[in-house]
């Protein structure tokens, strides 16, 4: 998408970019691919045009294709040499067996020696459809704003399939192990299913962990960091997607603490969750860190513009708020319920350790 | 620089409803005695005071929604403070506690070093921040720039509360900055700040200089985990106060600092060559107090160190020898000036803007200023610039590679 459509030969629209002081990138998830530019308000209408014409003139030149795939590669073989991504691949991929969600987004080698410039060709003609697209324009873009993106939109023919429908996620059913052997210090991923990100369960259950692995005073922090003095962090991360997906308790531990030690104390604490919901006092405060983050996380225009694509992507333009009124209003029964509902642990997880070598 | 013990300096900026606080004291690894000492004392700062233990600040914090940082870097330590705007005298009336009433817990501060120890071994397992830090080594040893602020696990052993109380007081000394923004009147805030830092005053403290660099071996070899290869290559530049900075800024964004696959070596190395997926260029990283350094990154496999280092030295030599267009420089000066306002868009941005500013004595809150600085820079001082400094012949190298 960087490398030449239409009028931007190969390179040119990072060069365009720059020339107007402005930044752009992308990402991929597993739900979604996002392209973004942030430029001060006079230049905002390079962006439209650059998205308008590679939606339907890529050039997709296969020699560029060939250097690309180059370039993945060594990106495939940075992942590697990260211990926290290579563990958090090992898990997905026991965690998800071959659903979609636990293939790496970046691909594999094999696959991506097999992939040609006709094959992408077909994928963006397929998908990247003004029906299968949302744009947002954030900031101060004029009263014409409508009217222009109208303009560079409005003729662009829709005709994208109706999104498939991703087959049912396969839970764990059992306590899976995966362990590998990277560097010197040992580390732990230990993940449990979670339901998708607008299911009712999911703000309050974002709060339990948040309670359990947020931050210093929660369960985890102030037990295997703070006071045992175990690890050097531990933390808890529920993915936002939109099917059911996983949340991971995340450990890295101090030279020579016995893994066993930590694993045992994890899973006691994952059990307390539910003998022992958290009292109003750590909801509260779960609730206060949920709030402040995200008020923290659209400070920036182009934080904002991306939420906003996201939540219509994903789910509705509602989506934010209603999951923030769902953590708002969630009470320690709610907690225990979802607790009771999606940690168990000894029934089906992945626990996933990097050991040293 | 200012003579003052306490600079205050406080900005109402509209936005999300939240309050930035900063507390700069001049005293980080520069000063120490004890690699590491900076960085654990720093922290120690949210570990208790005479008033509260680290469980009742840390409770009360997230209580709150406040997210409470301590820290101690090469240049300073201090607190940083962002809280829901609500809260900002609160978050005024905390820092002032950390601050000036530390209580240096003996228990927290053994777990303070062997906690930075755990993140020394931590970051052994990361080959590219490992190559990193023996690449700062090889430019700037025995120069504290030149190693982590955790120091290493034998000085981190030798530390203890007595020696953080004591680096504290040399901190604080050397003068505090403290910086509010946020939907707030600064006046009001001002005065707080000066209410509860009342007790700063007196005779500022001299802080010796740190040892200047050693003369650096040309290649460091250096054995990393993995089977990716980790190329450095940069020599010093200039302090942030050098007249040359801005041009160095410029060549930065021409050499590939100007985000996407843009900048000469960027699109050499990724672009053309297809060698490497990260790759970054700046010409004036971490220019402070001390000289910065030109650094230019290549992750590459093993087999294509060699080339890699090719391509960035033939980039250099041919920008020394035919110079660099008018519309390159102008392409990278209407780069930097877009990006300004996008520097001051948040309260968390204009109180390390503010601070820095007071820091290095630079208006470097002002966009006039900025902007003007930039707009001064002609082709032919960016030319020269890139004689002065980016010498192909003079790079220093350190490959961290998988060992063989």
């Amino acid at each position: 998408m960087f490398k030449g459509s239409g009028r931007y030969a190969a390179g040119e629209i990072d060069r365009r970019t720059r020339e107007l002081g402005g930044s752009n990138n992308a990402f991929t998830s597993h739900d979604s691919t996002a392209y973004y530019f942030s430029f001060s308000s006079e230049h905002w209408l390079e962006a439209l045009d650059i998205e308008a014409e590679r939606m339907d003139d890529l050039t997709l030149d296969p020699e560029e294709v060939d250097r690309e795939r180059q370039v993945i590669e060594e990106e495939l073989a940075m992942y590697e040499s990260d211990p926290w991504d290579a563990l958090d691949k090992a898990v997905h991929r026991v965690f998800f067996d071959d659903h979609p969600y636990g293939r790496p987004i970046v691909g594999k080698r094999k696959t991506l020696g097999a992939i040609d410039a006709e094959e992408l060709r077909s994928f963006h003609r397929e998908h990247y459809r003004p029906d299968n697209a949302v744009l947002v324009v954030a900031g101060a873009m004029g009263a014409e704003a409508l009217a222009r993106i109208e303009a560079r939109f409005g003729d662009k023919e829709p005709g994208a399939p109706a999104r498939r429908a991703l087959p049912e996620p396969v839970r764990p059913t059992c306590a899976d192990r995966v362990e590998r052997r990277q560097g010197d210090v040992a580390r732990l991923l230990l993940a449990i299913p979670s339901p998708g990100a607008d299911d009712p369960d999911y703000a309050p259950l974002r709060l339990l962990l948040t309670a359990l692995g947020g931050p210093r005073t929660s369960r985890l922090a102030a037990k295997l960091v703070e006071d045992d003095q175990l690890c050097v962090g531990v933390s808890c991360e529920i993915t936002e997607s939109t099917e059911p997906s996983m949340a991971v308790v995340a450990a890295e531990l101090l030279p020579g603490v016995e893994p066993a030690v930590v694993e045992e104390r994890v899973q006691a604490e994952l059990a307390r969750l539910l003998s022992e919901p958290p009292s109003t006092d750590e909801l509260d405060r779960a609730r206060r860190i949920l709030v402040a983050d995200w008020v923290f996380g659209v400070e920036r225009i182009h934080q904002q513009a991306l939420a906003a694509g996201l939540a219509v992507c994903l789910f509705d333009r509602d989506y934010p708020e209603r999951h923030l009124a769902r953590a708002l209003d969630a009470t320690p029964d709610d907690l225990a319920r979802v607790a009771e509902r999606w940690i168990r642990p000894r029934q089906s997880s992945v626990t996933g350790w990097s050991l040293p070598e | 620089m200012s003579s003052e013990r306490l600079e205050v300096r406080g900005r109402h900026v509209d936005g999300a409803p939240v309050v930035a606080v900063r507390v700069w004291l001049r005293g980080g690894s520069r000063i120490e005695s004890t690699p590491g000492q900076a960085l654990v004392t720093g922290r120690l700062l949210t570990e208790g005071t005479a008033q509260r233990s680290w469980r009742e600040i840390a409770t009360a914090a997230e209580g709150r929604g406040m997210a409470l940082a301590a820290f101690g870097d090469l240049e300073l330590s201090g607190v940083a403070i962002d809280a829901l705007a609500a809260d900002w005298e609160l978050a005024i009336d905390w820092s002032a506690e950390m601050v000036l009433t530390p209580a240096f817990p003996e228990e927290r501060c053994a777990w303070a070093i062997r906690h930075a120890q755990g993140e020394l071994a931590s970051l052994a397992d990361h080959p590219e921040a490992s190559t990193s830090w023996a690449f700062m080594d090889q430019l700037y040893s025995p120069h504290p720039a030149g190693r982590p602020p955790q120091g290493d696990p034998a000085s981190l052993a030798s530390l203890d509360r007595l020696a953080c109380r004591r680096f504290h007081e040399r901190a604080l000394a050397g003068g505090v900055i403290v910086t509010v923004a946020g939907p707030i009147d600064p006046a009001a805030a001002e005065s707080r700040v000066r209410e509860r830092f009342s007790e700063l005053t007196g005779e500022l403290g001299e802080h010796p200089s740190p040892p200047p660099p050693d003369a650096p071996e040309p290649r460091r070899d250096w054995p990393v985990p993995g089977e990716q290869a980790h190329l450095f290559l940069g020599r010093p530049t200039v302090a942030r106060a050098d007249p040359a900075l801005p041009a160095l800024r410029l060549l930065s964004v021409v050499l590939g600092a100007g985000g996407g696959l843009s900048g000469r070596i960027p699109y050499r190395v990724r672009e053309r060559e297809g060698l490497a997926y990260a790759t970054h260029v700046d010409a004036a990283a971490g220019a402070g107090l001390d000289p910065g350094r030109f650094v230019a990154y290549v992750g590459t496999s093993v087999g294509s160190v060699t080339r890699a280092i090719e391509c960035v030295r033939e980039e250099l030599a041919t920008l020394i020898a035919e110079g660099v267009s008018e519309a390159e420089v102008e392409e990278a000066r209407a780069y930097l000036l877009g990006r300004e306002p996008f520097r001051r868009e948040t309260a968390r941005q204009w109180a390390d803007l503010m601070a820095a500013s007071v820091h290095y004595d630079l208006p470097l809150d002002s966009p006039e200023w900025v902007v003007e600085r930039l707009r001064a820079v002609d082709r032919a001082q960016v030319e020269a610039a890139a004689r002065e400094h980016l010498d192909p012949d003079g790079l220093f190298i350190t490959v961290g590679a998988p060992a063989t």
